[in-house]
C-alpha cells in the first residue's frame, strides 16, 4: 500500500515538475498565439481603434472587404505571386537539384554555393537587389543593355516590379534545392537500371521515375511556398519604401495592406477580419491542393 | 529537485532586481527627485544633440531627472499608450496623427500648464500653433518645423537664358518647358521635380483641402486641384515610363548623386534639410532657393507656403505629466530650440529664433526662414483621419500621374471615401 502511493507521489511530481518546465513554451504559446488568435476573431466583429474600447459592428468588416477596392488589388497581387512565383521557384529549384546531383568534381563546393544566398536576412537581401535592378547602374541591366536586350525600370516600372520580386526569389532557393537534393539521393539505383534494361532514356527516366518519387516533396515545397507568398512583406515592404505598394499600388501585398489598415490607419477590426478571410482562402487553398494530391503524388510505401 | 526549482526562482529574482536596480533616483541636492521617461523619434544628429541637452537639463536643477530614449518607432509608442504605461514624454516627427491620437483621447492637453506658467506661445509661428491645435485645445509644443522652397540650378538656369527664378506658376512652366530635356527616349534632364506631394504647392493657388464651417473635406478644391494638375503635368509631358526610370535611376537622395547636385533636376521642390546637404555633398553646385511660385490669378498667394513640424506631448495617463511639462517647456525654450534645430538641420518655429546668429552658417537658412515667417504660412488642417486622407490623395494622385484616372473622378474618389469618416469621427 505505501510502496503503491510513493510510486503515486513520484509519479504525480514528476508530472507537476515536467509541466513547470514545460511551462515557458505552454505560456508563450497560450498568450501569444492561441488567445490572440482567437481575440483577433472577436476584434474582426468589432471596430477597434486601440486607443477606445472595441464597438460591435457584426458582419460590417466582411461586407466592407468586399467592396473595398484595396482589398481586390492585394488579393490579385498575392495570387499573382502565389500562382507564378511559386511554380517558377519549384522548378528552378528542382533544376538546379538535378545539376547539383551530377557526378563531377567538387560537386560539394557547388552544393554550397548555390544554398549560400539563403542564409542572408530577407532585409539584406532585399538592399542587395535594390543595386542590381538599379535601372541606370544595376548591374543587370548594363548586362542586359551590353548585349543589346532592353532594359526594363524594374522596381519603379508596375509592369515589371512583381517580375522582379521573382526574379529576387530565386535568389533564394538554395533551400528548396537542397530538400530535393536529399529526395534525389533517395531514389533507388535499381529503379534506374531496370529503366535502363527496358530501354528507357533520360526524358523517360526523369518523367516516370524522378518526378513521381519526388512528388511528396513537391507537395510540400508547393503548400510551404503558398502560405510562404500569401505572406509575402518584407521585399515589398522595403522595396516599395511606402507601405502603399509602391508604383500604381502593384506591390500592394496582401500583408502589406493588413499591417497598413492594423498599424498605420489604426482599424484593427478590419485588419482582423482581413486576417481571417486570408486564413479562410489560404485553408481552401491547401485544401484543395491536398485532395488533388491523391492523384499525382506516390509514396514509396505503398 | 527541489533545490533546482529554488535555484530557478533565485536566477529570476536577481534577474529582475538586476533590472530595477540601475535607476539614478537620487538628485544632487538630496532631495527627492522626480524621474521621468522621454520617448523621441530622432535618431542620427537629432539623437545626439537630443542626449546632450538631456544632460544639461538634469545638471542644470535637482527637481526632475530625465531618462531619455532613442525610440523610432511609432507603433511601440502607441502600444505602450494603450497598454496604460506610456513614457512621460515623447515626441512625433509630424503633426499628421497628432489629431487622431488627441481625438481618442490618447495625447494629454497642455492647455492648463500653459496657462499657470504664462508660458509664451505668441512666440510661435502661427502656423506652427495651428499645427498642434486640435479643436481648441493645444496638444504638443513644436520644437522643429520644415518648409519646401524651389531650389533652382543657377548655372542651368542662365544657360536656358534666365537670370532669376520664375516667380508665378506660369513663369514657372515656361522654364520649366525650356529646361527638361529628352535624348534616344530617355529623359536627360528634368526641367522641373514637382514632387510626390501635391499639397505642398496649394497654397500657391490659395487651395484648402477641408472647409470647418461645412465640416466637408475638399480634395476637388480648384485649388488643390490646380497643385494636382500642375505636378501630374510633368508626368503627362514625359509619360510615366520616362519618369519611372528616371526615379529608380536617380542616386541616393543624401549623397553627391542626388538628382538636383548633379543637374539631372534643373528645379525641385524640397525643404530645408536639402540646403545643408548639398553644401556637404555638392559644394561647387551653383544654386538657389526661392519661395514657390504662386498662380497669376491669385496674387495673394504671393510668398504663401506650407510648413509642418515634428512635436512633444504628454502622453494620456503618464505618471508624471507636471515633470515633464517642466522638462518639454524648458526644451522648447529659444535657446534649446536653437541648438537643437541646428544640429537636425531643421527651422526653429519660434518668431524670436528667426534670426538668431547660430544659423548664419547653415546654407540658405536666411531664405528658408525670411520665407517661413511669411503670414501666410499655412500646415495642413488638424483632422483626425488626415492619415487616411493622405494615403487616399496619394494613391489617386499616381494613378492620374499615370493617366490612368481622370483628375476630377480621382479626388472625386478621394471625397466619396473620406467625407464618412469626417461624419464618423467628428460629431
Amino acid at each position: 500500500m505505501a510502496q503503491k502511493s510513493l510510486a503515486m507521489r513520484r509519479k504525480r511530481r514528476d508530472f507537476w515538475m515536467g509541466l513547470a518546465f514545460a511551462f515557458p513554451f505552454i505560456a508563450g504559446f497560450l498568450f501569444l498565439t492561441v488567445i490572440p488568435f482567437f481575440q483577433s476573431l472577436y476584434f474582426s466583429f468589432t471596430e477597434y481603434d486601440i486607443f477606445t474600447e472595441a464597438k460591435w459592428v457584426g458582419l460590417d468588416n466582411y461586407t466592407r472587404i468586399f467592396q473595398d477596392e484595396n482589398f481586390y488589388k492585394a488579393l490579385s497581387n498575392t495570387f499573382f505571386m502565389a500562382f507564378i512565383a511559386v511554380p517558377v521557384s519549384i522548378t528552378v529549384s528542382l533544376l538546379i537539384a538535378l545539376l547539383l546531383n551530377m557526378k563531377v568534381k567538387g560537386i560539394a563546393f557547388y552544393r554550397t554555393v548555390y544554398y549560400l544566398p539563403t542564409v542572408i536576412p530577407g532585409v539584406a537581401s532585399s538592399l542587395l537587389w535594390l543595386w542590381i535592378l538599379n535601372p541606370e547602374m544595376g548591374i543587370l541591366n548594363t548586362a542586359l543593355r551590353a548585349v543589346g536586350l532592353p532594359d526594363p525600370a524594374w522596381l519603379s516600372d508596375p509592369a515589371f516590379t512583381k517580375p522582379s520580386l521573382i526574379i529576387m526569389g530565386l535568389f533564394g532557393t538554395g533551400g528548396g534545392a537542397l530538400i530535393y537534393l536529399a529526395a534525389l539521393q533517395g531514389i533507388p539505383r535499381e529503379f534506374y537500371e531496370a529503366a535502363s534494361i527496358d530501354g528507357a532514356n533520360a526524358w523517360h527516366k526523369f518523367k516516370c521515375i524522378v518526378l513521381p518519387a519526388l512528388s511528396p516533396v513537391t507537395l510540400f515545397q508547393l503548400i510551404m511556398g503558398l502560405i510562404g507568398a500569401f505572406q509575402i512583406f518584407t521585399e515589398a515592404f522595403i522595396l516599395s519604401q511606402d507601405n502603399l505598394g509602391g508604383p500604381d499600388q502593384s506591390m500592394l501585398f496582401y500583408a502589406v495592406y493588413l499591417y497598413n489598415e492594423a498599424f498605420v490607419n489604426l482599424n484593427m477590426g478590419y485588419a482582423s477580419a482581413l486576417a481571417w478571410v486570408l486564413f479562410v482562402i489560404v485553408m481552401l487553398i491547401t485544401l484543395v491542393i491536398f485532395k488533388s494530391s491523391l492523384r499525382w503524388v506516390y509514396y514509396g510505401g505503398e | 529537485m527541489k533545490r533546482l526549482l529554488a535555484l530557478m526562482t533565485t536566477v529570476c529574482l536577481v534577474a529582475v532586481a538586476g533590472l530595477s536596480g540601475c535607476s539614478p533616483s537620487e538628485g544632487t541636492g538630496g532631495g527627492k527627485r522626480t524621474e521621468i521617461d522621454f520617448w523621441y523619434t530622432w535618431m542620427g544628429d537629432g539623437s545626439t544633440s537630443m542626449k546632450k541637452l538631456i544632460d544639461e537639463f538634469n545638471r542644470s536643477q535637482d527637481e526632475v531627472y530625465v531618462n531619455g530614449l532613442a525610440q523610432g518607432d511609432l507603433r511601440k509608442q502607441m502600444t505602450a499608450i494603450v497598454g496604460g504605461n506610456p513614457p512621460d514624454l515623447a515626441s512625433l516627427p509630424d503633426e499628421i496623427n497628432l489629431a487622431s491620437w488627441a481625438d481618442k483621447g490618447a495625447m494629454m492637453p497642455l492647455d492648463a500648464y500653459i496657462k499657470k506658467d504664462g508660458y509664451d506661445m505668441e512666440d510661435y509661428l502661427p502656423a506652427a500653433r495651428d499645427a498642434v491645435t486640435y479643436e481648441g485645445k493645444t496638444y504638443g509644443l513644436p520644437l522643429g518645423m520644415n518648409t519646401w522652397m524651389l531650389y533652382y540650378n543657377k548655372d542651368l538656369l542662365k544657360k536656358a537664358g534666365f537670370d532669376r527664378p520664375p516667380e508665378t506658376i506660369q513663369e514657372l512652366k515656361k522654364y520649366e518647358a525650356k529646361l527638361s530635356e529628352e535624348k534616344n527616349g530617355r529623359i536627360t534632364r528634368l526641367g522641373l521635380w514637382p514632387g510626390q506631394i501635391p499639397h505642398v504647392w496649394m497654397q500657391s493657388f490659395e487651395g484648402r483641402l477641408w472647409d470647418p464651417e461645412a465640416k466637408k473635406v475638399t480634395p476637388l478644391d480648384p485649388g488643390f486641384k490646380s497643385a494636382v494638375e500642375l505636378t501630374s503635368s510633368v508626368w503627362q509631358k514625359h509619360g510615366p515610363e520616362k519618369i519611372d526610370r528616371l526615379l529608380a535611376g536617380n542616386g541616393n537622395y543624401g549623397s553627391p548623386q542626388n538628382p538636383f547636385a548633379t543637374g539631372k533636376y534643373a528645379m525641385t521642390l524640397d525643404g530645408e534639410w536639402l540646403a545643408p546637404i548639398l553644401g556637404k555633398n555638392a559644394p561647387k553646385l551653383n544654386y538657389d532657393v526661392a519661395p514657390l511660385p504662386y498662380d497669376e490669378n491669385h496674387p495673394e498667394a504671393k510668398n504663401a507656403g506650407y510648413i509642418n513640424v515634428n512635436l512633444l506631448y504628454i502622453p494620456k495617463k503618464a505618471d508624471e505629466p507636471e515633470a515633464a511639462w517642466k522638462f518639454m517647456s524648458w526644451l522648447a525654450k529659444k535657446e534649446q530650440m536653437v541648438k537643437f534645430d541646428k544640429a537636425l538641420g531643421n527651422l526653429p518655429p519660434r518668431k524670436s529664433a528667426m534670426d538668431d546668429p547660430a544659423f548664419k552658417d547653415v546654407p540658405k537658412f536666411d531664405r528658408f526662414l525670411k520665407y517661413a515667417n511669411s503670414e501666410k504660412m499655412e500646415p495642413l488642417p488638424s483632422l483626425p483621419f488626415m492619415e487616411k486622407y493622405m494615403q487616399e490623395i496619394h494613391k489617386q494622385n499616381d494613378q492620374i500621374n499615370r493617366g490612368k484616372v481622370p483628375v476630377e473622378k480621382g479626388l472625386k474618389d478621394v471625397e466619396t471615401k473620406i467625407q464618412p469618416l469626417v461624419e464618423k469621427t467628428m460629431k
